[in-house]
């Protein structure tokens, strides 16, 4: 032992009295150095004889019993009730649940997006705002306004879709929008309802119109949108209230979101 | 520590007791060593009030190769009683050392001690138990 330095003298005189692996790699040099003292084998059979009679030592019945019941000192275990209205529980169980909600409405709004839903929400609110006034007057059967749109505006297959086409109109205008292009708005006599038809959206690589099967479904501020893509034409039935105004008038069922 | 079972099982409880006290008051443990402080804290209030052992220098001397003999010949009692008259902190630092459950840094941390104060404690202790050895079983010392 006495060819160790002081420092790691001192730490092996405090090495593990079992071959119990040292808790430190300064405490590991330091038992490996002593190993090759005849001082520390001495130590070691000291500690170890000390320690065999340490455990031999009887423990009283009396003592026994204090720890009879090892979980006193545990506490008492909560009820999965008593957890979960833990406020740091319910606080993150509430934001998981807004969490989960908002990628839900998320991932479902991308799941029934269609080319254009961008521009089809934009005119349900211009639909909510156009008083009759702005419209030109016009009565006549919706399906009849196509031949007006070609021949005064130039607007090709500005066509109103079978379903609306009987409808009885009382006013027209075409206007422009900035997204949207140059847009017909057609104001229906049943139901206060309009109709109103766009350019479809182009893909910017192919410069082709981006269409989709069927009818689409939107709302917006307490409107409801039913849109149809024909012939790079957006057609869309705008009505103040639920789907539920609108889907008589679909003869093809539409997509539901 | 206390040389009686009934103000050990007192120390004990006060000690579980305060545990529960501060985890009612959110202020839980740091560790499983704050039992051991705790309680040891106590045993020394407790000691301090009753009986002192005379200060007496003890004899030391070198491990003897024969040391595991004259201890097998020991009984355990001899040897708590041997641990309890020490002074503290050699008394603590000899307990806790050859119950073999923890290492040096734990002990240094339930004692409060430097290192080379739980060292000096130990290999002192070793020593000054050896030389009670040679006292105690001269037969087996003198083999």
């Amino acid at each position: 032992m006495k060819r160790l330095s002081r420092g790691l003298r001192t730490l092996a005189d405090c090495a593990p009295i079992a071959n119990a692996k040292a808790p430190d790699r300064r405490m590991r040099t330091a038992v490996s150095r002593a190993k090759r003292t005849e001082d520390f084998a001495a130590q070691q059979s000291f500690d170890r004889a000390v320690a065999k009679l340490v455990q031999a030592t009887p423990v009283s019945t009396e003592i026994q019993e204090w720890f009879a019941n090892e979980r006193m000192a545990e506490g008492a275990k909560r009820s999965w009730k008593k957890t979960a209205l833990h406020p740091a529980i319910l606080a993150i169980g509430i934001a998981l649940v807004v969490i989960a909600v908002v990628a839900w409405i998320t991932f479902d709004e991308q799941m029934h997006a269609f080319p254009g839903t961008a521009t089809a929400k934009k005119l349900l609110n211009v639909a909510a705002m156009t008083r009759p006034s702005e419209f030109e007057p016009m009565e006549t059967e919706a399906g009849t306004l196509n031949d007006l749109f070609f021949m005064k505006y130039r607007l090709e297959h500005y066509d109103v879709p079978p379903e609306f086409s009987q409808q009885r109109t009382i006013g027209v205008r075409v206007f422009d929008d900035d997204e949207a292009g140059q847009v017909a708005q057609i104001s229906l006599a049943e139901k206060r309802m309009q109709l109103f038809l766009f350019p479809a959206r182009r893909d910017s690589k192919s410069g082709k119109p981006e269409e989709f099967e069927g009818w689409r479904y939107i709302e917006q501020e307490g409107w409801t949108g039913a849109v149809q893509a024909r012939k790079g034409v957006l057609f869309m039935a705008a009505v103040r209230g639920p789907k539920k105004d609108l889907a008589p008038y679909l003869t093809t069922k539409p997509q539901l979101r | 520590m206390t040389g009686e079972a009934s103000k050990a099982q007192d120390i004990f409880q006060d000690t579980l007791r305060e545990a529960a006290f501060l985890v009612a008051n959110r202020e839980p443990p740091a560790d499983r060593y704050w039992f051991f402080r705790e309680a040891r804290w106590r045993c020394l209030d407790v000691v301090a009030q009753g009986v002192q052992p005379e200060h007496a220098t003890n004899e030391s001397t070198e491990l003897s190769p024969k040391a595991p003999e004259q201890i097998e010949q020991l009984e355990p009692e001899q040897l708590a009683i041997w641990i309890s008259a020490a002074p503290e902190p050699q008394r603590s630092a000899l307990a806790l050392y050859y119950l073999d459950e923890f290492n040096y840094r734990e002990m240094m941390s339930m004692l409060g001690l430097k290192l080379t104060d739980l060292s000096r404690a130990i290999a002192s202790g070793r020593r000054e138990f050896q030389a009670w050895l040679n006292t105690t079983v001269p037969a087996a010392a003198s083999e």
